[in-house]
């Protein structure tokens, strides 16, 4: 059994259990288990507009799983990007060694031995342990969004195709799903912008949201395109043009082509219905 | 940051607009650090959805990042933006971690957030305030 520490970011921790709670569950059937990092703060990647001091935050948080012995998944793109590029920043050595004074004072120590990991990156690294997990080919349609910043920038990220990304794609196939093309698959969905610019960000999700209408469901694997995909649809519904499309994170998908009883997914009855009809 | 450090940042960029291209908040009809870099005044940089994809293809490599960092420390935050920071150094998150949150995460058999202790907040944020961030 595989243990990692996992870091949900703010956005998971505060608004989508769910999506945490399938992660778990789905990552238990390839013998990896989850531990919580206790203490742990903000990536820092909002910090980053404000202060340089953002990357003690990424540290600090890294110095804590190393303390556990653990290396990290993260289950959202910006929280993967910027505990990815904080640590890249700490080959300068003035720099780490101004950080761990101050973690010094915390009883804490950053050695850099803790790998990070977006969850997608994890479950390509276990595509036939999953492959033989499946046993159910869902009749789905299937719109992925890929987290951006799980994936760029690339030189720090180095994972799959920087403007062209194919792994989630791979994963959601394994489910007997099929993946869609749409014209906006590669644009950013918008959520992060709407923090400086609600109608932005907003028209940024309708395009997105509008040129996947086609598919049955879209998946994401990033808090951002959680809130986007799911939230913010509700928001675009009201003021017309869009159609009401089921969402899932992609543990969620996983675990329904396992098999895995739907609350343990924390997918809603209706949901399920509608995804795979009566046969839950 | 001065002019000699962000010239040092835009070494290197001849125009050439790709970034632009790729911003879909240009494409939104708005406008933002990719249209500084194209020698506009008219941007904000705090315009942006941190999708890396101008600097992904950047033939010159421009840190395209670190320049709108710059620029964003040197303009008014938007309102949703300094919220955050009230957050992050309130709770240590960007988003309010309160009771509400762990009774939902109990319900799904989630371990409750442990927060990280205020002090240790105010180690690692040394100095920052909000409304004097940008400073």
């Amino acid at each position: 059994m595989q243990t990692l520490a996992v870091f949900p970011g703010c956005l998971v921790l505060q608004r989508m259990p769910q999506y945490e709670k399938a992660t778990i569950r789905v990552l238990r059937e390839l013998g990896i288990c989850l531990e919580n990092i206790p203490g742990a703060a903000c990536c820092g990647a909002p910090l980053e507009s404000f202060t340089d001091r953002w990357r003690y935050l990424a540290i600090y948080d890294l110095a804590l799983a190393e303390q556990m012995g653990r290396d990290v998944v993260t289950l959202c793109g910006n929280c993967a990007n910027t505990l990815s590029r904080a640590k890249a920043d700490m080959v300068d050595p003035g720099l780490r060694a101004q950080v761990n004074q101050a973690l010094e004072r915390l009883g804490l120590r950053f050695s850099g031995v803790a790998e990070i990991k977006h969850l997608i990156r994890l479950l390509s690294e276990h595509l036939d342990e999953l492959r033989e997990k499946v046993t159910r080919q869902l009749p789905l349609r299937v719109a992925v969004t890929h987290p951006c910043q799980a994936i760029r920038p690339s030189e720090v990220m180095g994972f799959d195709d920087p403007l062209q990304p194919e792994a989630m794609r791979r994963i959601v196939e394994l489910t007997g799903a099929e993946v869609v093309d749409y014209e906006a698959e590669q644009d950013c969905c918008g959520s992060t912008l709407y923090l400086a610019d609600e109608k932005l960000g907003l028209e940024a999700g309708r395009r997105k949201l509008s040129s996947a209408g086609g598919a049955d469901v879209l998946v994401d694997a990033c808090g951002n395109c959680q809130l986007l995909l799911e939230r913010f649809q509700g928001l675009l519904r009201q003021s017309g043009g869009i159609e009401k499309t089921a969402v899932l994170t992609l543990p969620q998908l996983l675990g329904l082509a396992m098999g895995i009883d739907t609350d343990d997914l924390g997918i809603g009855p209706a949901t399920a219905r509608e995804l795979i009809g009566s046969s839950v | 940051m001065s002019k000699t450090e962000l010239d040092a940042l835009l070494k290197g960029c001849t125009q050439c607009g790709l970034c632009r291209e790729v911003c879909i908040v240009e494409r939104l009809g708005a406008h933002s650090i990719t249209s500084f870099l194209c020698g506009e005044e008219e941007y904000s940089s705090w315009l942006c959805s941190s999708c890396w994809r101008c600097q992904e293809v950047c033939p010159q490599g421009v840190d395209i990042h670190s320049i709108m960092m710059a620029k964003r420390r040197q303009e008014e935050p938007p309102p949703g933006h300094e919220a955050i920071l009230v957050n992050a150094l309130r709770f240590g998150y960007a988003l309010p971690i309160e009771n509400a949150v762990n009774e939902l995460r109990r319900f799904h058999g989630l371990e409750p957030v442990q927060l990280i202790s205020k002090q240790a907040v105010e180690t690692l944020l040394e100095g920052l305030e909000a409304r004097k961030a940008g400073e």
